[in-house]
């Protein structure tokens, strides 16, 4: 076997095992998509569910009737974007106090914010429920923001991309009399915009997806997010699951989420991969 | 005084981490003091709460329930760690090759998976391992094999659950580790080659140890995440406890059945389980001289 046979068995190699990945990452998706669009009458069992006879809308009218969706895509798209540009002005904000400032005790703290990541705030939850009932934000959107507006996984990632920063830059806006929480959001937030945007699309698609403290934290219909309301599509109908109606209910959740991060990855030039983590 | 003045002098990198700290205290450091505090006390979360000592405790270590969740939980975490650290691998070396044509698309088409919430895709996978009427199944009777009662049976519930975890999480992964190996000098590989090295050889002696400090951080955020898996299994209900895992069953007996003592000694011997594990980790980096 000679060089070039070599090299193209394994590009063969390569691309088939990489189109096997892609399949299975997007079989679910597009399966989920057709049955959404199947009729009722039709049957979704084995093999029959993967094509469609008669595509209909109607499981999503159907969908529209059994729960208050807008409402809880408003409550999602809410704390989702709250959510999102909250965290991205703290984290960065501490990241460039890490980053570009001498100040006593700051080693300690950097490491003591990254200790905090080994314990999950989830464990806590009990007493964390009490504590939101009393300043009452039980059944309300801002107990989905609040405890998270600044993150340490945020604050970490933040930290390392501000280093790369110029210290000239900053120390010239200084001399030319820019405060220090000027030289922030004119100087730094300009210069670490890419980022701040592949940051942000990993808070966005975490934050819709968020299904723990929205299902602790929430108790009506009308408060629900997205998530909560589909998570109870399937007990809603007793013995009998429509599968369709709650098929056009997970596509209603999970599309959105699909466009905007192909949209978002679209606009930016290097992707998401590069400069996300830094070894 | 001293500490005045310094607070003074620094006051503006102080106040910029300060929203961090503060929310600290307040959501997760005064609920994990408080949990332990509760954790001694029986309580249905109205009136005042009863102290009962160890009693919590000594009633966990007799519970069945809590023993099977406890296994179901190790059972999560050991596959997704091997699972999703095996494949993640796989990937992101595939995907780092330099003469690869639409990069761009196979890396946002195998990143998807991530995108998608842990419930919808939950829900979805419910159907595809549905006894009956699922795909899995179909696809298993065309190829001469027996219907599987995926989700209906005590020793076969787990398997959806590690699936789904595995489809999940594993592009995210991906994503790091391919970080990593975008910062290993290709110079390290074109030396490997000249000296007559082979593929595997260049994997073991230049990649691996390369991306050491990546996988470290892999493992200790997929074991955090494994030991407080909360989605999957809750969407993805077995019967019984057979694939329960810690921290839904701490979520029920505080939330479902109102045993908020009882609650918070899973919540306290969950941190505990994190804390040990995190501390042995992080004792074998240092005395291999990595830290």
């Amino acid at each position: 076997m000679n060089y070039r046979t070599k090299i193209r068995l394994q590009n063969i190699l390569v691309y088939s095992i990489l189109s096997i990945i892609v399949f299975f990452s997007l079989f679910p998706v597009v399966w989920m998509c057709i049955i959404s669009l199947k009729d009722t009458s039709e049957s979704i069992s084995g093999f029959n569910s993967l094509w469609i006879a008669h595509p209909t809308l109607g499981n999503f009218s159907k969908l529209f009737n059994a729960i208050p969706i807008w409402t809880n895509l408003y409550n999602s798209a809410f704390t989702t974007l709250l959510g999102t540009i909250t965290t991205l002005f703290f984290c960065s904000l501490a990241g460039f106090a890490f980053a570009k400032y001498r100040f006593p005790g700051k080693q300690f703290l950097f490491y003591f914010v990254i200790a905090t990541m080994l314990v999950p705030p989830e464990v806590g939850s009990v007493p964390l429920f009490i504590i939101m009932k009393n300043v009452g934000l039980i059944n309300n959107l801002w107990s989905l923001v609040i405890p998270r507006i600044a993150t340490a996984v945020g604050i970490f990632y933040m930290t390392q991309y501000i280093k790369d920063v110029p210290t000239e830059i900053i120390e010239a806006s200084r001399i030319d009399g820019c405060g220090d929480f000027k030289i922030f959001t004119r100087v730094v937030i300009p210069i670490i915009k890419p980022a701040l945007a592949s940051w942000a699309v990993l808070t966005l698609i975490a934050r819709w997806n968020d299904f723990f403290w929205p299902i602790l934290f929430l108790r009506s219909s009308k408060k629900y997010t997205l998530m909560v309301s589909i998570s109870l599509l399937p007990i809603s109908d007793g013995l009998s699951t429509p599968w369709p109606v709650i098929m056009a209910g997970t596509t209603f959740a999970i599309i959105p989420i699909i466009v905007l991060y192909l949209m978002l990855q679209g606009l930016q030039k290097a992707g998401l991969t590069t400069g996300a983590v830094k070894g | 005084m001293k500490i005045i003045k310094a607070v003074k002098r620094y006051r503006y990198p102080y106040l910029f981490i300060l929203p961090f700290f503060l929310l600290f205290l307040i959501f997760q450091l005064i609920p994990l003091i408080w949990t332990v505090g509760i954790s001694f006390t029986e309580w249905n979360g109205i009136g005042s709460p009863k102290s009962v000592g160890l009693g919590n405790y000594q009633l966990l270590m007799k519970d069945y329930m809590f023993w099977d969740a406890v296994k179901n939980t190790v059972y999560y975490w050991v596959t997704g760690v091997v699972f999703i650290l095996l494949l993640a691998l796989l990937v992101s070396s595939l995907l780092n090759n330099k003469g690869l044509k639409a990069s761009r698309f196979f890396k946002t088409a195998s990143f998807l998976p991530n995108v998608c919430a842990a419930i919808a895709m939950g829900i979805i996978f419910g159907m595809l391992f549905d006894e009956n009427a699922g795909l899995i199944n179909q696809i298993l009777v065309t190829f001469g094999g027996t219907r599987v009662p995926w989700l209906t049976s005590v020793t076969m519930s787990k398997i959806p659950v590690v699936i789904l975890n595995v489809w999940r999480n594993t592009p995210w992964f991906t994503m790091i580790v391919l970080s990593g190996l975008l910062n290993i000098s290709p110079e390290y590989y074109e030396a490997a080659t000249v000296d007559g090295a082979t593929a595997v050889q260049k994997f073991f002696k230049i990649t691996l140890p390369s991306l050491s400090n990546i996988l470290f951080f892999c493992f200790i955020t997929l074991t955090v995440d494994s030991w407080k898996i909360f989605n999957e299994p809750y969407i993805l209900s077995g019967p019984g406890t057979s694939n329960v895992s810690l921290f839904q069953y701490m979520y029920q007996s505080g939330f479902s059945i109102f045993k908020m003592g009882y609650a918070a000694a899973i919540g306290c011997i969950l941190t505990l389980i994190l804390l040990i594990i995190s501390i042995v980790q992080f004792a074998i980096r240092v005395r291999q001289g990595e830290m």
